[in-house]
């Protein structure tokens, strides 16, 4: 679903990825970790047709994203990691939004698919812009999902939500790989990685340290958080 | 926190926020650019001095800037959601009486007065400079650049004051607003029915430099600044907006148009921002009224001017300010997640000022009524406003994208901008004197118009997808 050949990014002398090159199969939770800075946000912008790269590159479910960015984002759903709804919609009336960019039809229908599922649908009416972060975070969830896409880039997927709120969107996530979708997180939470991904990547200072099973990373008898930070310190003192 | 510590902190955050956009060169030769216009200007004065005299470009330098301190304070008040779409949650310190030890009142206070010396300094001092710095070659005093920085500053502080009361009268109610207006119409309407003709204070300075008119013209500012501190308040109460779907209703009305939800997104982010309408007033038919009065009187000055025509032509530049309205509260990162070219988004952005245009074309015709001046002036005023308005809009597009209220203070964008259009409002203008009919010839504007906007539409996609 997704593979990246050496993807470079400079911001001018910034080098914010370096040669970067993984694949992500069909039906994985794959995760992209990394401590803030690391370049996990330039890595999605990149692999979604956002910013194009200065060297390497990509196919997302088939596509360039750099030539086709518009056929990557017809196809994938993407949840930045800050939420950026329209401020003077509603969270309805932003749904409905994008269901018409998209050409959806049965728009009521997928829309009160995701107010019941995430919660807030007492919210429907209230303004994006007086919503709070979490339920802002929801509806960018459900916008990112409306169409059924069959791969999800998501940008620090729970910072935002309450316990129970993480729970479902996990339960969510694990129900809808085994569904056969694909999803692609990056986040520097560790836990969620450790709970939910099939294989993770870690990336420090813009270069790949490690890619491959979770498993594999934390070893056996250590906790993931132990083996994340022996990897970046060491190439952090290297 | 001191004032003087508050005031040097909005000073350097509202440096920070245009240099950020421009680079600090870019945006420190903004008042060259303005001085440099008001020098080649005013180097021009002598060969205009036979059809419009001295007086009456005065008049007309002073409802500039009389229009820029009411467009200052417009945007002072009115212009916190702009920031935070442009900068995401802008704190600026202007919004900080929450978080900082310093009341409301000081805050504003203080925010007027950076504004006061931050404007004056960006547009008045480099304007009157410009004229002072001409006045060797046109046979006039130096001296009299003094009293016209003085001049301009006080109609400058004018707008800026009468504008920050009104907003600060609309925030807390908009029956007070409205009974302000009323109060304001019948007291003007009474000096009228008494015979009275009021001269505008700045202007009464400008011709008779003594303590009279200077006092009158800073009561004129003073009371409604301290009027709009004392009434002043920021604080808006928390309150959860809660609306009906709007979008899908809106779109089904206007599917004939194509893009008919990106032009229901436009009209219900300015119907629910803040200010709703009334930013629509300050900013757009506040100053056509303006223009108006001042039309009327240089009639006296220029004997054949239409003033039916001239206003057309400005109406179409000043109708431009609607693109503006449209794209104020988005930015091309709310579609970034979304399978949205930045054409298709300025395609919905032209189409909702098409529709809005109808407002303009409605104050023409009411212009075109009070004038009585019949077919004979109003064809050919209109074809002027049409031609002028999509040209206007054209170079906006072109030089700005989605972000005129941003690029437009670029000195390279901005002197652009002026080059491309001032010359065509000249000419117009200048043709009209000679013979309204010729106004029809502004017809020609529409070719160029479609090309920037083909072109602008290009360059927009290959410059914004990139970037965002």
């Amino acid at each position: 679903m997704i593979e990246a050949d050496g993807l470079t990014k400079n911001y001018g002398s910034v080098t914010a990825v370096n040669g970067v090159s993984f694949t992500v199969a069909e039906g994985e939770l794959f995760g992209l970790l990394g401590p803030n800075g690391s370049g996990k946000t330039t890595m999605i912008r990149m692999l979604t047709g956002q910013i194009p790269p200065t060297s390497g590159s990509a196919r997302v479910m088939g596509l360039d994203p750099a030539g086709d960015p518009i056929g990557v984002r017809r196809l994938v759903g993407i949840i930045p990691e800050q939420e950026t709804p329209p401020s003077f919609l509603t969270a309805e009336e932003y749904l409905h939004f994008v269901a018409r960019i998209r050409n959806l039809d049965r728009i009521e229908e997928r829309c009160d698919r995701w107010f019941d599922l995430l919660e807030f649908r007492e919210k429907q009416d209230v303004l994006c812009k007086d919503l709070s972060r979490g339920t802002r975070q929801k509806l960018m969830f459900a916008q990112a999902f409306l169409h059924e896409p069959r791969l999800a880039l998501i940008d620090e997927p729970l910072i935002n939500l309450d316990p129970i709120m993480q729970r479902t969107v996990k339960d969510f996530l694990q129900e809808y790989v085994r569904d056969g979708g694909t999803v692609f997180i990056s986040t520097h939470i560790l836990e969620i990685a450790a709970e939910i991904c099939d294989r993770v990547a870690v990336l420090h200072d813009g270069r790949l340290l490690y890619c491959g099973r979770t498993g594999d990373l934390a070893g056996s008898g250590e906790s993931l958080e132990r083996s994340f930070l022996d990897l970046v310190r060491g190439d952090a003192g290297a | 926190m001191p004032v003087p510590d508050l005031f040097l902190a909005m000073m350097k955050e509202e440096w920070r926020i245009h240099s950020t956009i421009f680079g600090s060169a870019g945006f420190a030769f903004f008042p060259v650019v303005v001085g440099f216009f008001a020098f080649a200007g005013s180097l021009a004065l002598p060969i205009f001095s036979d059809t419009l005299p001295y007086t009456a470009m005065a008049i007309l330098a002073l409802a500039l800037f009389l229009l820029a301190g009411v467009m200052v304070g417009s945007f002072g008040t009115m212009g916190r959601e702009f920031m935070n779409r442009r900068f995401g949650q802008a704190s600026l310190v202007a919004y900080a009486s929450r978080s900082l030890p310093v009341s409301e009142r000081r805050i504003f206070a203080t925010f007027l007065v950076k504004d006061t010396v931050y404007y004056i300094l960006l547009y008045v001092l480099p304007f009157a400079a410009g004229f002072t710095a001409a006045t060797p070659f046109i046979a006039l005093d130096p001296a009299l650049g003094l009293l016209l920085f003085v001049s301009l500053a006080l109609a400058f502080l004018t707008g800026l004051a009468i504008i920050c009361l009104l907003s600060t009268l609309y925030a807390r109610s908009v029956r007070l607003l409205a009974g302000a207006i009323a109060a304001l119409a019948i007291a003007g309407l009474a000096i009228v029915m008494a015979g009275t003709v009021p001269v505008f204070p700045p202007y009464a300075f400008l011709l008779d430099p003594g303590p009279g008119p200077l006092a009158v013209s800073l009561i004129l500012i003073l009371v409604p600044a301290a009027a709009s501190v004392l009434l002043v308040t920021v604080d808006y109460p928390d309150r959860t907006r809660r609306f009906k779907n709007s979008l899908d209703p809106l779109a089904e009305r206007l599917r004939a148009v194509g893009s008919a939800h990106f032009i229901a997104k436009d009209a219900l982010d300015l119907l629910r921002s803040e200010g709703g309408a009334g930013k629509v007033i300050f900013s757009f038919l506040l100053p056509l009224g303006l223009v108006w009065v001042c039309l009327r009187i240089l009639i006296r000055f220029i004997p054949g001017i239409d003033p039916l025509v001239v206003f057309a032509v400005l109406l179409g530049v000043l109708s431009a300010t609607i693109y503006n309205w449209t794209t104020e509260f988005d930015s091309f990162t709310a579609y970034a997640v979304l399978p949205v070219e930045v054409s298709e988004v300025i395609d919905g952005k032209l189409k909702s000022y098409a529709l809005a245009n109808f407002l303009p074309a409605a104050v023409l015709v009411l212009a075109a009524a009070t004038t009585g001046g019949g077919a004979g002036t109003f064809l050919p005023a209109f074809a002027a406003f049409l031609s002028v308005s999509a040209y206007t809009l054209a170079v906006t597009v072109f030089l700005c994208g989605l972000s005129p209220n941003v690029m437009l203070y670029s000195a390279g964008v901005f002197l652009r901008y002026i080059l491309a259009i001032s010359p065509v409002l000249l000419c117009l203008i200048f043709a009209s004197l000679l013979d309204p009919a010729y106004a029809f010839g502004s017809l020609l504007l529409l070719l160029p118009a479609a090309l920037l906007i083909t072109r602008g539409r290009r360059k927009w996609q290959a410059w914004e997808m990139p970037g965002y």
